[in-house]
């Protein structure tokens, strides 16, 4: 099946990027095209203007900033920041890297395109007539979900193995426009509904992430069928500060990366003890709100996000 | 909409292709250079028949790429292995260990541990994995895959067949 017809442009530098950007209508950012190649091949996106950022410079490295932070430009390719002598203090970044999909997506695949990957659904991510078959939803602009009958909105999965991670190192990220520039916590840039899924304005680009320094015990570990090439039942990172479990996020999950504050909550400063442990991984269950969509029931789903949870905290009691 | 005329070394040979946006590195290998060497298995990413290498001789996905990417740039294809009708060490040595059964995947499994012995003359066992689990072969399974690529080394000084 061949791609929708559409303009593919590829500038030479970040500036006409961004005026592409803001000038052309209905225009969709490529970075390593392993998500989006095969989303429009399924008719999924069909823009006038496919608009390329892969290898730019501006957007291309690792390094560390005068202040310590460690930055990674959006078209880096997931394999370049493997290999990146700079991550050696950031492993929890490195780990998650290579968790994504194979060798193979992984020397295309960048960071960028990680972090703003489009949410996955079981009645979306198909063929043309696959879709055709059911029915539009709320993804094609008519108030219909088939994952849940009665969602008022799109309960597709935000399915980045990176962005928990990253989420849980506290980074930032820097959007760009052609007549503005900001800065945001990543944690920040993610909501709770699969259409826009995000808060990218249409005419802003990802340009980097910056993560703080640290030297806090952590902890990344994503389940799955096949490790090696396939998406995540869920991911979780965890984080412990002076003592005391700081962050606990869940992803693939959900619309978003859940941050499990009410299980930070329970565990408070207590000794990681089996029976906190137990309590803490109890209160997961309703922090996930509804699960569906995408490999495993909702059941199995709670079940696996509880386990996460113990051997997450298992882990940071160890460490 | 408008084709365009691009520039694509293909194994060494720079070529001038007209393609349509519509198309993927794979199509345009495989159709308007008949390439058809690199195959087309599944076109979602998780096969990885469709494997070739680019110009740092590293393993990607032809089939999730738009062939407008690679204006300029090279790439290697199966095709491109063998020397003067030589096979190139690795294909001997899966020849050797029975790596192969139908072959459909041969090519794409071949371009994925030609990457990986371009980055480790002497890759190890998680190296071996890391870079063998994007690719499937349904017949064959990964033993022999796996024999062939450690053993390698003994069909790089081999007299010419
Ligand atoms: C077989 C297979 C398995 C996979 N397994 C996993 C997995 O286990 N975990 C996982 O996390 N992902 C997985 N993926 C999904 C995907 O390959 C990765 O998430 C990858 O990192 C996406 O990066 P990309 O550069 O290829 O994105 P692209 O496909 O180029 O783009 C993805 C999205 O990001 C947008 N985008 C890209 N760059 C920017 C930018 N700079 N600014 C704003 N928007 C931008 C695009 O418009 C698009 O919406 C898998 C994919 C395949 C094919
Ligand atoms: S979850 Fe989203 S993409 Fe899936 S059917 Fe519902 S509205 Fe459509
Ligand atoms: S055809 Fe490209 S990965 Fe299957
Ligand atoms: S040899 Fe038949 S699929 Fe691999």
């Amino acid at each position: 099946m061949h791609l929708p017809a559409h303009e593919f442009v590829k500038p030479r530098t970040l500036a006409e990027s961004l005026d592409v950007l803001r000038q052309a209508g209905n225009v969709k950012l490529i970075a390593g095209g392993t998500d989006v190649t095969f989303n429009m091949r399924g008719r999924l996106f069909q823009p006038d203007v496919l608009l390329s950022v892969r290898g730019l410079d501006e957007l291309s490295g690792v390094g560390v900033d005068g202040d310590g932070w460690l930055r990674v430009g959006a078209a880096t390719r997931l394999t370049d920041i493997e290999n990146a002598p700079a991550l050696g203090d950031w492993p929890m970044l490195r780990k998650a890297c290579r968790s994504v999909a194979s060798r193979h997506v992984r020397n295309m695949a960048t960071l960028g395109g990680n972090l703003c990957l489009d949410t996955r659904c079981w009645y979306t991510n198909q063929t043309a007539e696959w879709r055709q078959a059911r029915g539009p939803c709320l993804k094609n602009g008519v108030e219909a979900c088939h994952a849940i009958k009665t969602s008022p909105v799109c309960v597709a999965l935000n399915a980045s193995d990176i962005a928990p991670a990253l989420i849980a190192l506290d980074a930032e990220i820097l959007l760009a426009s052609a007549d503005n520039e900001r800065r945001l916590p990543l944690a920040d840039f993610y909501t709770a509904d699969g259409v826009h899924h995000t808060v990218r304005k249409s005419d802003e680009l990802l340009v980097a992430v910056r993560v703080p320094p640290t030297a806090d015990a952590t902890v990344y570990i994503k389940e799955t069928a096949r490790k090696g090439n396939d998406f995540s039942y869920a991911v979780i990172a965890g984080r412990k500060t002076d003592e005391r479990v700081s962050k606990l996020v869940l992803g693939c999950l959900s619309m978003r990366p859940i941050q499990l504050t009410g299980v930070l909550d329970v565990l408070g400063s207590g000794e990681l003890t089996e029976a906190l442990i137990d309590q803490a991984a109890d209160a997961c269950r309703a922090e996930l709100g509804v699960l569906t969509n995408l490999y495993t029931p909702a059941a199995y789903k709670a079940g696996l996000a509880r386990a996460l949870v113990r051997r997450a905290l298992q882990t940071l009691k160890e460490t | 909409m408008q084709r365009q005329v691009m520039t694509l070394t293909v194994n060494g040979d720079r070529h001038e292709v007209l393609v349509s946006p519509r198309q993927t590195l794979l199509d345009v290998l495989r159709g308007q250079l008949g390439l058809t060497g690199t195959k087309e298995g599944c076109a979602t990413g998780t096969c990885g028949v469709c494997t070739v290498n680019n110009a740092e001789g590293e393993a990607l996905l032809s089939c999730l790429t738009p062939a407008l990417e690679w204006d300029g740039e090279a790439v290697t294809t199966i095709e491109g292995l063998e020397r003067d009708g030589r096979l190139a060490p690795i294909q001997q040595a899966f020849v050797e260990y029975g790596a192969v059964q139908c072959g459909f995947c041969t090519p794409g499994v071949i371009m994925s541990a030609q990457g990986l012995l371009n980055a480790s003359e002497q890759p190890g066992e998680e190296q071996i994995n890391d870079g063998m689990a994007g690719v499937l072969c349904r017949c064959t399974g990964h033993i022999k895959v796996k024999e062939a690529i450690r053993n390698v080394g003994r069909f790089r000084d081999a007299p010419a067949k």
